[in-house]
């Protein structure tokens, strides 16, 4: 098969676990308590807008007639109405998601190669002391709650030494455009990206620790050593690259896991995100954005399923395409 | 409480962050449970000292409301508890019941099942179970059913392959063959071998939970009956400035109770399967020795390997094993031995030590090794001269290996083309692109690879192709001496001869010197000159292959040829010896062959047999070397 032969494949096979997320939210908007049009218009909105909501749903009709509606709107990118703006759901969240991709993102890749690198170095003494310090220390780190550690670092950055921005992306009066404008969201980048490398440091760091050490007891390294190749060259061509198939399994398969951090990150410092928006929607029970977020957070990890599925594709030439 | 057991425990209260994460584990369990009794504020109860920092009428300090942070601290253990406890316990009990039922029917129970636990790795649960307690009104057990209802499959996957591994046993089998129901056999037998690893997990599913439940209420999702350290901090992050203490202890406490949950996790696991922490790693520094001064210049006569009294030992935290106790044997140039004996009498060892690629954990601790005359080690240490160890300057250019490539030998990201250019380009750095193409290509011609197959990866390649492709790999720079170690074995027998076949053929062209580690005494037979025979960790018999074919004159050799038919019964409980045992009978007093010999005196039993000289290279460590060589062998096959 070629690759993007290969996409489309993994593609339909992601239907049905779209179909089952979508069936999840369904069914928690029926189970739980109130009124199925309230759920999703929210609550306290106007009567001719709360008919319409009626309708495009078919809420008086049969379930099953209700689910097919209901999945004929989200087909459509229909995530109805936030009740607190009266946007569209689907509009509200687009419009946030650039900021969330640019502080998880810049933090995943921070988090990912600091930990390989971190990780593979100890992977070469396992057992000494600096491992079970290493290892001690990122297990202690992901155990660090994300928004606590978030509040700690703007305690002391930018409440006592106000060095840093605590909150928000960009300056009330900063330039809006230029180096300037780009310096002034760098300057704020700054903690909310410390807050979440490090928590997601501590998870690269122990998984490449694993990673590489198993590898570099497999033979095909013995092999190499034989041959006379030098330590480092035995770690980056032989030890690394093999290391690097089961990271990538599990950066994405732990993807949900790190985004949730995400969430409580942009909460603490009020980073103009997805995860604020959730947060907002939560104190004003904004119920139609918290179930657009989960639906498109959910898409999201699966499209980070599949694209670590094709890196993992493109690594392994064991994978047959 | 079983043996298996106590070690873990004893292995985890050794190590220090097991023993200071059970140490913060107990006082936390200690201050939760005795909160009531404890003389501490109640936690609700507000004062009019708001914003007090910490002093010694309020340890923690008071919050906005004038209550005592300490005792607020104290009871949100109980919350905390109360999830990881609750969480863990729903979701492995839901978890590993369906993971059994999974693994144990099989078919489409299980093909169904599996997809649905794939499909829950896939959703982001915080997300799910934040909708959840959204959309169903915040409460402490909704929260702990939600993590349950999402974190199920964890415990389920783990259940799964526990059984399947399980059910084959032979115990299980046992039992439904002697009429058990199946659900009862699960109950029975399945279920309390496959929790181990499930109750590991659960240690850092409860950190998991305790974390889901402090983000969720830091979002404003917590019970608002309740005292928990999220909801603390949520309430904390507000005052920042003007008493940042009320979000530091609650957040301190968090850290302390995940972190020592994740820890002992890390730690149970690692006791369980040690190997994970020493296994791989970088080959560690060894202590070196110059060159001899006196070394003559080797001749046409010198022989290109010389082995001398080597001894190798494997050391754990609490344990020697002798894996090559005292080995001796010298190859002549362009001689071919082989090396023949039952897993775990140290012939890997042996050849691993010849290498030098023996794992960290084994030390050579005596013994000398020349090649082509120059030492290599001396006194079981490694040669250096000029900054640079001998075997170093020998590697693939003189002495080469052959591992059984059917175990990952060959790097499986790589081509074979590129393996075979890469270790050119190492030990020739100037060679030009065609003449290392030429040089390929007539190695490939040699060995019997199609030129075609050049650029497969070795995963696409048949086992025979697959370890003609390491033997082409071991030839690429002409080398003096090939060490193989078990090249044959897992391939089938067609290709096993052929493949020998090879290799002798080779060797007679080559001139090359050869040495076949094997547990196949026929494979050595067709390929090799000199047979020497291993059992536990010495060469017990070692003459021409005629001459030990003819004549066995060990009861070790005779079984391994299987010469005499009254034997075959011991040989069958032989080959299932396990390395422990032959490390046993290497410490015993008199011959380390006494416990399983058929000819075993009271005499073997009490003094080590001597090295007895039979004919030309023909050498046997037996009391009855000499009566067995010239005993009629013929009343045996006959
Ligand atoms: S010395 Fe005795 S026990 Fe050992 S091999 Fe010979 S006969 Fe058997």
């Amino acid at each position: 098969m070629r690759l993007p032969q290969y996409f489309l494949f993994r593609l339909l096979q992601m239907i049905p676990i779209a179909l089952f997320i979508v069936v999840i939210n369904f069914a928690l908007i029926h189970i739980a308590p109130g009124d199925v049009s309230i759920l999703l218009a929210g609550e306290g909105a106007d009567p001719a807008y709360m008919q319409s909501v009626r309708e495009a749903y078919g809420l008086d009709r049969p379930l099953y007639q209700q689910l097919g509606a209901y999945l004929g709107q989200v087909l459509q990118g229909d995530l109805g109405l936030s009740f607190r703006t009266r946007e569209p759901v689907i509009d509200i969240i687009a419009e946030r998601i650039p900021a969330t991709l640019l502080l998880a993102g810049t933090s995943l890749v921070l988090a990912s190669v600091a930990g390989v690198v971190i990780g593979a170095l100890v992977a070469r003494r396992p057992g000494s002391a600096m491992d079970t310090a290493v290892t001690t220390l990122s297990i202690s780190l992901f155990s660090i709650p994300v928004f606590w550690l978030g509040l700690m670092l703007i305690l002391l950055f930018a409440v006592t030494l106000r060095w840093l921005p605590s909150s928000g992306m960009m300056s009330i009066a900063g330039p809006r455009e230029g180096i300037g404008h780009v310096l002034d969201i760098a300057r704020h980048m700054v903690l909310p990206v410390v807050a979440l490398s490090a928590v997601w440091l501590g998870q690269y760091v122990r998984l490449s620790r694993a990673s590489v050490s198993e590898t570099l007891a497999e033979p095909y390294v013995t092999t190499a050593r034989a041959i006379g190749y030098p330590e480092r060259r035995v770690m980056s061509r032989f030890a690394l690259r093999n290391a690097m198939l089961p990271i990538v399994t599990v950066l994405g398969l732990e993807l949900g896991m790190l985004l949730s951090g995400a969430v409580l990150t942009e909460t603490v410092f009020s980073w103009p995100g997805l995860g604020r928006l959730i947060y907002e929607a939560i104190l004003s029970r904004d119920t139609p954005v918290i179930m657009g977020a989960f639906l498109i957070m959910s898409f999201t990890v699966m499209l980070a399923a599949l694209l670590t599925d094709l890196l993992y594709a493109a690594l392994d030439p064991r994978v047959s395409l | 409480m079983t043996p298996a057991l106590n070690r873990t425990i004893g292995a985890v209260t050794r190590s220090l962050p097991g023993a200071l994460s059970l140490i913060i584990l107990a006082v936390i369990i200690g201050l939760a449970i005795s909160a009531p009794f404890l003389p501490i504020p109640d936690p609700a109860a507000m004062e009019f000292d708001l914003y007090q920092s910490p002093s010694t009428d309020h340890w923690l300090g008071t919050d906005n409301y004038g209550r005592d942070i300490y005792s607020r601290v104290v009871w949100g253990a109980r919350v905390a508890l109360t999830v990881a406890l609750g969480a863990a316990f729903l979701s492995i009990l839901l978890g590993s019941a369906l993971g059994a039922v999974a693994g144990y029917f099989g078919g489409t129970v299980d093909g169904l099942l599996s997809r649905v636990f794939d499909i829950f790795l896939l959703i982001p649960t915080f997300f799910l179970i934040l909708l959840i307690v959204a959309l169903f009104g915040a409460s402490l057990p909704l929260t702990i059913v939600a993590i349950a209802l999402t974190t199920w499959p964890r415990s389920a996957r783990l259940m799964r392959s526990q059984v399947l591994t399980l059910k084959s046993r032979v115990y299980v089998q046992a039992a439904l063959a002697a009429g058990a129901p199946q659900w009862w056999v699960i109950l029975r037998h399945v279920i309390p071998n496959g929790i181990a690893p499930i109750i590991t997990d659960g240690t850092i599913l409860m950190g998991m939970a305790i974390l889901t439940e402090a983000g969720l209420s830091f979002l404003g999702l917590g019970d608002q009956n309740m005292v928990s350290w999220g909801s603390m901090i949520f309430e904390g992050q507000r005052h920042l400035r003007l008493a940042p203490w009320m979000s530091i202890a609650p957040g301190v406490a968090l850290l302390l109770l995940v972190a020592s949950l994740n820890l002992l996790g890390d730690q149970i696991n690692f006791a369980m399967n040690p190997q994970l922490r020493t296994r791989g790693g970088a080959p560690r520094k060894r202590a070196s020795v110059a060159p001899p001064a006196d070394e003559p210049a080797p001749s046409d006569t010198t022989p290109i390997l010389e082995v001398e009294n080597l001894r190798l030992e494997y050391r754990t935290p609490d344990r020697r094993v002798t894996a090559v106790d005292g080995v001796s044997f010298s190859l002549p140039r362009g001689g071919s031995l082989g090396i023949v004996g039952e897993s775990g009498c140290g012939k890997s060892s042996l050849g691993s030590a010849l290498l030098q690629t023996m794992p960290n954990n084994a030390e050579m601790t005596a013994g000398t090794i020349r090649f082509d005359g120059r030492a290599i080690v001396l006194d079981g240490k490694p040669v250096v001269e000029k900054g640079r160890s001998r075997i170093d300057q020998l590697r693939w250019k003189r002495l080469a290996t052959i591992f059984q490539s059917a175990m990952n030998a060959l790097n499986p990201v790589t081509t074979v083309r590129r393996q075979m250019i890469d270790a050119l380009r190492l030990h020739k750095p100037d060679i030009k692109t065609s003449e290392a193409a030429a040089r390929i290509g007539e190695v490939f011609d040699m060995i019997g690879i199609p030129r075609s197959r050049m650029n497969a990866y070795p995963h696409q390649l048949s086992g025979g192709m697959r370890q003609r492709a390491m033997i082409a790999l071991s030839l690429i720079l002409e080398p003096d001496l090939v060490i193989a170690d078990e090249p044959t074995t897992a391939l089938d027998m067609l290709i096993q001869d052929q493949i020998l076949g090879e290799i002798a053929d080779l060797r007679a062209r080559l001139n090359l010197s050869l040495i076949l580690v094997s547990h196949d005494m026929g494979a050595v037979a067709e390929s090799c000159d000199v047979v020497a025979v291993m059992y536990a960790g010495r060469i017990v018999e070692i003459a021409p292959t005629r001459a030990i074919f003819d004549n066995p004159a060990h009861p070790y050799t005779r079984t391994l040829i299987g010469s005499l038919p009254s034997l075959t019964g011991p040989l069958e409980e032989l080959k299932s010896l396990p390395a422990t045992e032959t490390a046993a009978a290497a410490a015993s007093e008199g011959c380390r062959f006494a416990h399983a010999c058929p000819s075993a005196t009271e005499l073997c039993r009490t003094t080590p047999p001597p090295v007895v000289a039979l004919s030309d290279g023909h050498r046997s460590e037996c009391h009855f070397a000499r009566d067995l060589a010239f005993a009629d062998t013929r009343e045996a096959t006959g």
